[in-house]
């Protein structure tokens, strides 16, 4: 069986980025198709998070270049030597198009659930208040929480406000789906309900970046898996690979100290 | 008790209510929007006009306020550049003195009020908006003002309830306000005591309101802080289990 590759969504390339004299990453590159579901891994401290930040720009790489559906981010240099974003207007759109999943969760506490789905579609993305608020329903039904759009934030579980985050995220249609570390905030009890929807956001061939600990969700859902140690990719490929002929040591002392979850 | 002569004071000292009111409204809405540029400058990338928000608050905030107001109306006229200058206008009043110095030195403590305000802002919401891809005024009207607004109401009632005290003072600088008034009747009458608890009265009954105003708004604007709908089941209260 032959399939001719699936088109380029996102590339990043040498993405560099220092915390005062401390090198987060040293140089990350790494290209997403469409649909494809990559899962970050690796321990506290490797940096998975902060690239998965510099891919919308929550933190400005030292170093590197980023393009979206073949649109290249212009960046300047500054007199200091590090580099930024040149137009905000772009930075503003390419976000929009990358929406993000935090580990906490981050709805407005001042919105209604409803009101947090169709803020983005209708401010930043001007759409027709009617229009996004059908579409916000439909997403609260997809993830089980149309009951509670009324509520606000501090009315939800834990698990309940992710849902809610991953429903705001898909109501900006984004091309890729950033999630970072979206299940690490949960109590265990919780984690399943957040992993069943972002199973089926990867069966229905959304374009995911997962920076995450559930080793499940890596082996089982995503197509692609990469592992980063200090700052730089030490491994990656297919799940098969990765977890099993291309397995480093440190991969391999890694999964040892993270159990499965049998849900996903 | 002399009714009549409490009734006849009270009556008096409510002609000049509407003084009282208009310092006290005017000096809020000028100090209030004052503050606002006071803590744009607070936050600015450019040092100099944080420093220059920085001073403004230390000298407005740190220096007594009836100081502050004797300088603008007894102190300014003393320059001949001031009296021939078309600030004079504004200047030579003594209604429009005691305004400005009421709003320079609440623009002072609003500033910090709003600054506290803006800092209590969760950074994860901030940056969801960012994530959105909100721009920095979209940003800030539609998360941080909102969230910022909740956080500081509560001090912020505080602020007005000294304001409508503070606006005695301008009975000092020839204001007839309700304390002004208060004052001369005294001079007239020598009763002191049933003045003054007439005045302190009022001032009591509109910080009554004001409290109560700010408690209605606060509530109007904190439905997330509120109980949870009652829309769906919720579990037995703890104490009837118990009990």
């Amino acid at each position: 069986m032959t399939t001719t590759p699936a088109p380029i969504t996102l590339t990043t390339s040498g993405i560099h980025k220092s915390f005062g004299a401390h090198h987060v990453l040293k140089g990350i590159s790494l290209d997403a198709r469409k649909g494809d579901v990559i899962s970050i891994l690796g321990a506290s401290g490797s940096g998975k998070s902060t690239y998965l930040r510099c891919i919308n720009l929550l933190e400005t790489p030292d170093e590197g270049n980023m393009s979206l559906n073949g649109e290249q981010l212009i960046m300047r240099r500054r007199r200091d030597g590090r580099i930024e974003a040149a137009d905000r207007t772009q930075v503003e759109r390419m976000r929009a198009q990358l929406a993000m999943v935090f580990q906490s969760f981050n709805l407005w506490s001042h919105m209604t659930v409803l009101q947090n789905l169709i803020e983005g579609p209708m401010r930043v993305q001007k759409r027709v208040r009617a229009e996004c608020v059908e579409e916000a329903e439909a997403l609260l039904q997809r993830v089980g929480l149309f009951e509670r759009r009324d509520y606000y934030p501090a009315h939800l579980s834990g698990g309940q406000q992710q849902r809610v985050a991953i429903a705001r995220a898909l109501a900006m249609r984004p091309q890729v789906m950033l999630f970072d570390e979206p299940t690490s905030a949960l109590d265990p009890e919780l984690v399943g309900e957040v992993l069943k929807v972002m199973r089926s956001l990867a069966e229905e061939g959304r374009t995911m970046l997962v920076v995450t600990h559930e080793m499940g969700f890596a082996r089982n859902v995503s197509n692609r898996v990469v592992f980063m140690h200090q700052g730089v990719i030490e491994v990656q490929g297919t799940p098969a690979e990765v977890f099993g002929a291309y397995a480093t040591e440190r991969f391999r002392q890694f999964t040892a100290g993270h159990h499965e979850r049998a849900a996903v | 008790m002399d009714f009549a002569f409490l009734l006849n004071t009270m009556g008096k000292l409510l002609t000049a209510l509407p003084t009282t009111l208009g310092l006290f409204f005017l000096s809020m809405l000028f100090g209030g929007l004052l503050s606002l540029v006071i803590v744009a400058m607070r936050v600015s990338p450019i040092p100099a006009l944080r420093w220059f928000a920085r001073a403004y608050v230390l000298v407005f905030r740190g220096s007594p306020l009836l100081i502050q107001l004797f300088l603008i109306y007894y102190g300014l006229g003393q320059f001949d550049a001031v009296r021939e200058s078309l600030f004079w206008i504004v200047l030579r009043e003594p209604y429009a003195c005691a305004v400005l110095a009421l709003a320079l030195c609440t623009a002072g403590y609003t500033a910090e009020i709003v600054r506290g305000g803006m800092l209590a802002v969760p950074h994860g919401q901030i940056e969801a908006g960012l994530a959105t891809g909100m721009s920095r005024w979209m940003l800030l009207r539609r998360v941080i003002a909102p969230i910022a607004l909740r956080h500081c109401l509560p001090a912020y009632s505080t602020e007005l309830v000294l304001l409508v005290k503070s606006t005695a003072l301008a009975s000092l600088v020839t204001v007839w306000d309700v304390t002004g008034v208060a004052q001369q009747i005294i001079q007239r009458t020598y009763r002191t005591m049933e003045v003054f608890v007439c005045a302190a009265a009022i001032y009591l009954l509109l910080n009554f309101l004001l409290v109560r105003a700010a408690a209605m708004l606060e509530r109007h604007l904190s439905p997330h802080l509120r109980k949870r709908p009652q829309t769906t089941s919720t579990p037995e209260p703890l104490a009837s289990t118990l009990g």
